[in-house]
């Protein structure tokens, strides 16, 4: 394996499959995508943890 | 390897790709018996399907034979996809990838040769069994106890194989393909396990339906679902021939599955009997499960902006995007089918059945059909068979599932939206008729196209034209074919 880790654009190579991989980002829409559903998920099981008919 | 197999993969010419393999770090003539293998059991079990689909509106056909009646068959279709075609290619294929990815030779070598006819002729007995009437009863479980030993057996070998493998690799880092393998298997050993020995012989009442519910879906989602990952991301930057997106991605990714998942399976049973949290709890992670699709799908389409051009001769990378496709579709139907009002809507009708073939077929099988073009005609050191042939396959699967997964879904939520309007079950399903039609004419089209494509690959094993290798390359030489 060569490359940096702490650097987005660092590629690391596997050998001796010669894989190569970026260390990468998570895109901003992602993140959000993330948070979104976090709190959905917040909401949704305190709200419908029981039946309320 | 005997005489027979030998035969098989020489066909009627010197055939370099069959040298001893002693010493190599993987076993090319182990890995092209599975992919030989695993396209038999890809051609058989989705054309039982179409059997099975052609029940449902001439429901006497083949039907005088008990062997033959829909009951038996179907269960043949499902162990058949499931553990026959898509687990023989990725048992395969994870001889191939794991040694590549951690520089050591596959520990144990000698078992994968044991392993290949123990879990073929168990597949075999298996699927025997189910068409005399043994089943366990449990769908997607549905071995009896003497098929289910060897299976289990099979599991526990090739997870230590790994385990083992991974251990001792002389590569620093694990890739994510190893992630997603190593933990497929372990996660197996103990679900099949659960699902075969513990819960058609201990859990009875609602308890055993809340766990059957778990045991499938760990089926889909702790099997299928991180095996076929694993290929996936081990051909995505082979065949996009360029880095992988993001490894950060990677984690988040295998990290989010592995927390989410184990939650999932009582969504299948909303409005059960079955505590109302629980279900809550099954509809909030199944809905969480957009955050590992999405990852993954961000990744694979990140891999290849600006390698576009690398398509036009590439088969797995067809088939990686084309799956990714359809993962991205499948995933999201599965998370918001969860939902209540979803629930409410689909349930009890085939929108459940479009899902399970999005993603069982649509984007594993075609994720492992993927490693396979890619692997055998390295490994068989040929060029592919016949480019058209190949075609043929590729489109002629693209076409079938597009029209079944449509045809499907559209199918399901129109029964769904009559039974709300408080239709008769019985007119709801006849009502159905002309799109289960339009079902079997999509799987018979699958079918042809994976039967032409498993064919070509058949052939390009035994009859390939013959790639050059450079005087003193190494044994675990791999030649790159024309159009693969």
């Amino acid at each position: 394996m060569s490359g940096k880790d702490d650097h987005s654009d660092s590629i690391s190579r596997y050998e001796p499959s010669g894989i190569e991989e970026r260390h990468g980002i998570v895109p901003i829409w992602l993140a959000i995508v993330y948070a979104a559903l976090l709190v959905w998920m917040v909401w949704y099981t305190i709200v419908f943890w029981t039946d309320k008919g | 390897m005997s005489t027979a197999a030998n035969a098989m993969f020489e066909g009627g010419r010197a055939a370099p790709a069959v040298a001893a393999t002693t010493g190599e770090l993987f076993d090319r003539e182990l890995i092209l018996k599975y992919m030989a293998a695993g396209a038999f059991w890809l051609v058989f079990a989705p054309s039982v399907g179409a059997i099975v689909s052609i029940k449902f509106n001439y429901y006497d056909f083949l039907g005088h034979v008990s062997w033959l009646t829909w009951g038996r068959l179907r269960p043949v279709h499902v162990m058949g996809v499931v553990f026959g075609g898509f687990s023989t290619a990725v048992i395969g294929l994870t001889y191939f990838i794991v040694p590549r990815l951690c520089g050591v030779p596959m520990y144990k070598p000698r078992w994968g040769h044991h392993i290949f006819w123990m879990w073929n002729i168990a597949l075999i007995v298996g699927f025997v069994s189910l068409m005399l009437g043994y089943n366990s009863g449990i769908e997607a479980g549905e071995f009896p106890l003497w098929v289910s030993i060897p299976v289990e057996l099979v599991l526990c070998m090739v997870a230590v194989q790994v385990v083992v493998t991974i251990k001792q690799r002389t590569e620093p880092r694990i890739y994510v393909s190893l992630w997603y393998i190593s933990s497929a298997y372990i996660w197996t050993a103990m679900n099949y396990a659960f699902g075969h020995f513990i819960l058609p012989y201990y859990m009875p009442g609602v308890n055993n339906a809340a766990m059957h519910g778990l045991y499938i879906h760990y089926v889909v989602g702790l099997w299928i679902t991180p095996a076929g990952l694993g290929v996936a991301y081990y051909f995505l930057p082979l065949a996009a021939k360029r880095p992988l997106y993001s490894h950060k991605l990677s984690l988040v990714g295998f990290w989010s599955l592995a927390f989410f998942y184990p939650f999932v399976g009582t969504h299948h049973y909303i409005y059960s009997p079955i505590p109302y949290w629980t279900q809550t709890i099954a509809i909030v992670a199944s809905m969480m499960l957009i955050i590992p699709v999405w990852t993954v799908i961000q990744n694979f389409y990140g891999t290849f902006v600006g390698g576009w051009k690398n398509f036009q001769d590439s088969y797995p990378a067809k088939f990686i995007v084309i799956g990714a496709l359809y993962y991205l579709i499948g995933c999201f139907q599965g998370s918001t089918e969860a939902l209540r009002e979803m629930q409410r809507l689909t349930h009890f009708t085939d929108f459940v059945i479009g899902h399970s073939h999005l993603t069982v077929f649509g984007t594993f099988v075609v994720w492992a059909t993927a490693g396979m073009y890619w692997v055998t005609p390295r490994l068989a050191r040929r060029e592919l068979y016949s480019k058209n042939l190949a075609q043929w396959h590729y489109w002629l699967t693209v076409a079938g599932f597009s029209v079944m997964a449509g045809d499907l879904t559209l199918q399901g939520m129109l029964q769904g939206t009559m039974l709300q309007a408080g239709t008769d079950f019985v007119q709801s399903m006849v009502a159905m008729k002309p799109y289960w039609i339009i079902r079997s004419l999509a799987g018979i089209t699958m079918d042809v196209g994976a039967a032409l494509g498993f064919w070509n690959l058949y052939m390009t094993i035994r009859h390939g034209k013959p790639i050059p290798v450079p005087a003193g390359a190494s044994a675990d030489y791999l030649p790159e074919p024309k159009w693969s």
